[in-house]
């Protein structure tokens, strides 16, 4: 059975968080292996999640590698299976198979600052690599976390960011202005320019909306970051997760494999089609 | 392993291989495709080329990955892999030969594909040179095969006119020719000289030339942004036979089909899926990386001739000429590339 990779494992729903609401609300998902037969997984790597008779998605794996009791994924309701997620209940099962993908080189970054840039779900990818670098907090420098969401009510991991605070400065915003609101107004990389996080030493990682990481890229080497210094993960529509069924490629890259992180100087030697 | 076989004998081998499925162009509705073969009927070599590839030998319009049924509230997954006969396919152009070695790669590339390879690891390719092109639109030897390549063939058969001269490539092919026994004769003293003549001759046909075929990745990249694919793609209708038809193109989507909604019971599916339609890379936010045709043309072709070359070192096209012939609005490859190689 292990060697079919079509065939998911399964996956039971031990835990949901309702982190918000509305059109497009974000649910946290804690799954389990039930057979026992889970996966170890990098920073940055994903999983082709099952709703069987709904279909497969490819979403981010949240939760750090660190943690190996559970993963954790945080869907966006969307389209038929990530709706048929938001209809799912504790003890509910699904499919699961992975992990796919490359992974963020933390290892690499010792001594470094670590400027973490978020919108919207695109702070579920990088999230567990700040879990990972809060869990290894003296292998890095200063960490800063930027996170920026519609409104106050849409902002995602209120409860860890809380936490986060006692080991890395937290940045947040909010696209409109709202009464009481102690953080930033404005969009992500506004805030962004206005903290000028310095370059020195740094390695700046984003995930968000297609718009917000063209214009947080553009501030960061604005601020002086060099394409080496600038990591984002990118998605496309995927169906297989192997580099088979044809549909996530980036120029000759296959997202699904190659991918999805990107240092932007590897990416900026790609075609513009994502 | 060398043999020669008379045309009245090709039978006898064919009935001799009875444990086999065996497959063999025919001739039904105005075209030729490949045909389940019984035993005793006749196998009709004269065929130009199949309008359908040997890919689907291997890679099915639609295959059930595994079904799903739901057990006291488990899910249940009885998995679908093929165990299929030995099969033999007879008269496999040298072009569709081609082919399989590149969709191995492809599916075997870091990820092995167990439903390709238990179909694939079964599959014995009998080719048949092409003594002169079937179309207009061959172009094999401007992509570096030729009329009688034996690349990706177990077998290569050659039409001497009374007589073909079998050649065992593979450990595959020469278990099916000594499979044939007494059908085969000897190779007699000048049979050598006169396959060599017939190979000499088929290639001296004109074909539609590919010029420089090593700048062509670099003309493709460069002409990324240019405004020519939009021009070329205006007429498309995105009807997707370009790659269905092609010996190696291999997108494919994956389903769930539900049969019953009450038990929950249903299928994975893959089916072929196609780069030319637009849900193809349609994000479900409605974010699309080939919103247009001419994206979706310049895809098509910078897989073929740029990415494949990039990844591969070889291009993924052999020159089979099908999406030329059979594209109902005249888009041809050949032209395309020498618009963006000028």
């Amino acid at each position: 059975m292990s060697d079919n990779l079509y065939l998911p494992k399964i996956g039971r729903i031990v835990g949901i968080n309702e982190e918000t609401q509305g059109a497009r609300a974000i649910k946290t998902f804690k799954v389990e292996f039930p057979n026992d037969d889970g996966f170890e997984h990098d920073c940055g790597q994903c999983a082709m999640l099952s709703m069987f008779g709904k279909g497969e998605s490819m979403i981010s794996i949240a939760s750090s590698p660190l943690v190996k009791e559970y993963k954790q994924f945080s869907i966006m309701k969307m389209g038929r299976v990530t709706s048929a997620f938001h209809a799912a209940k504790i003890g509910d099962f699904i499919g699961i198979r992975g992990p796919y993908g490359n992974q963020f080189p933390l290892h690499d970054w010792k001594g470094r600052d670590l400027v973490f840039i978020g919108g919207g779900v695109g702070l579920a990818p990088i999230w567990p690599v700040i879990q990972t670098a809060i869990a290894r907090r003296e292998d890095f420098g200063k960490i800063t976390v930027f996170y920026g969401a519609r409104t106050s009510n849409d902002i995602m991991y209120e409860d860890d960011f809380e936490k986060l605070k006692a080991s890395a400065e937290v940045q947040l915003s909010v696209d409109a202005p709202e009464e009481g609101w102690p953080g930033y107004t404005g969009f992500v990389p506004a805030n962004l320019m206005d903290k000028a996080p310095s370059p020195d030493n740094a390695i700046a990682i984003t995930c968000g909306p297609p718009i917000m990481i063209k214009f947080v890229i553009q501030n960061l080497q604005a601020l002086g970051f060099a394409d080496e210094q600038i990591y984002t993960t990118i998605e496309n529509k995927m169906k297989c997760g192997v580099g088979k069924c044809g549909r996530c490629n980036v120029g000759k890259d296959y997202v699904c494999v190659k991918g999805p992180v990107y240092s932007w100087a590897e990416l900026k030697s790609l075609p513009q089609e994502y | 392993m060398e043999k020669i076989l008379n045309q009245e004998k090709l039978r006898e081998w064919v009935d001799m291989l009875d444990d086999c499925e065996v497959y063999a162009p025919a001739f039904a509705d105005s075209v030729w495709n490949y045909a389940r073969i019984e035993a005793g009927t006749d196998i009709d070599l004269s065929h130009t080329n199949t309008i359908g590839s040997v890919k689907e030998f291997v890679f099915p319009q639609r295959e059930v990955f595994f079904r799903f049924e739901k057990k006291d509230g488990v899910p249940v997954l009885t998995s679908t892999l093929p165990d299929p006969k030995p099969t033999v396919v007879f008269g496999v152009r040298p072009c569709d030969g081609r082919g399989m070695p590149r969709n191995d790669t492809v599916f075997n590339k870091e990820f092995e594909d167990p439903y390709y390879w238990a179909r694939r690891n079964k599959l014995t390719l009998v080719g048949l040179a092409c003594n002169q092109p079937h179309s207009p639109n061959c172009f094999c030897q401007s992509v570096g095969g030729s009329p009688h390549s034996e690349d990706g063939l177990d077998i290569l058969m050659t039409d001497l006119g009374d007589r073909f001269h079998v050649k065992g490539i593979t450990v595959k092919g020469v278990e099916a020719m000594e499979r044939g026994r007494d059908a085969f004769d000897a190779v007699r003293d000048g049979d050598q000289t006169e396959v060599e003549k017939v190979h000499d001759t088929s290639r001296s046909f004109p074909q539609r030339p590919l010029d420089n075929l090593d700048a062509i990745p670099k003309a493709i990249r460069e002409s990324f942004d240019s405004p020519l694919w939009a021009d070329m793609a205006q007429h498309c209708i995105g009807c997707g036979i370009c790659t269905f038809l092609c010996p190696t193109c291999h997108c494919f989507d994956i389903n769930d089909e539900v049969i019953s909604p009450t038990t929950g019971e249903g299928e994975r599916v893959r089916t072929w899926d196609n780069c030319q339609f637009p849900d193809f890379t349609m994000h479900t936010s409605g974010h699309n990386p080939r919103a247009d045709l001419g994206s979706r043309l310049r895809q098509r072709v910078s897989h073929k001739f740029l990415y494949f070359v990039e990844n591969h070192n070889t291009q993924q096209c052999t020159g089979c000429g099908r999406c030329i012939t059979e594209c109902p609005v005249g888009i041809d490859i050949v032209a395309v590339l020498e618009r963006v190689s000028q």
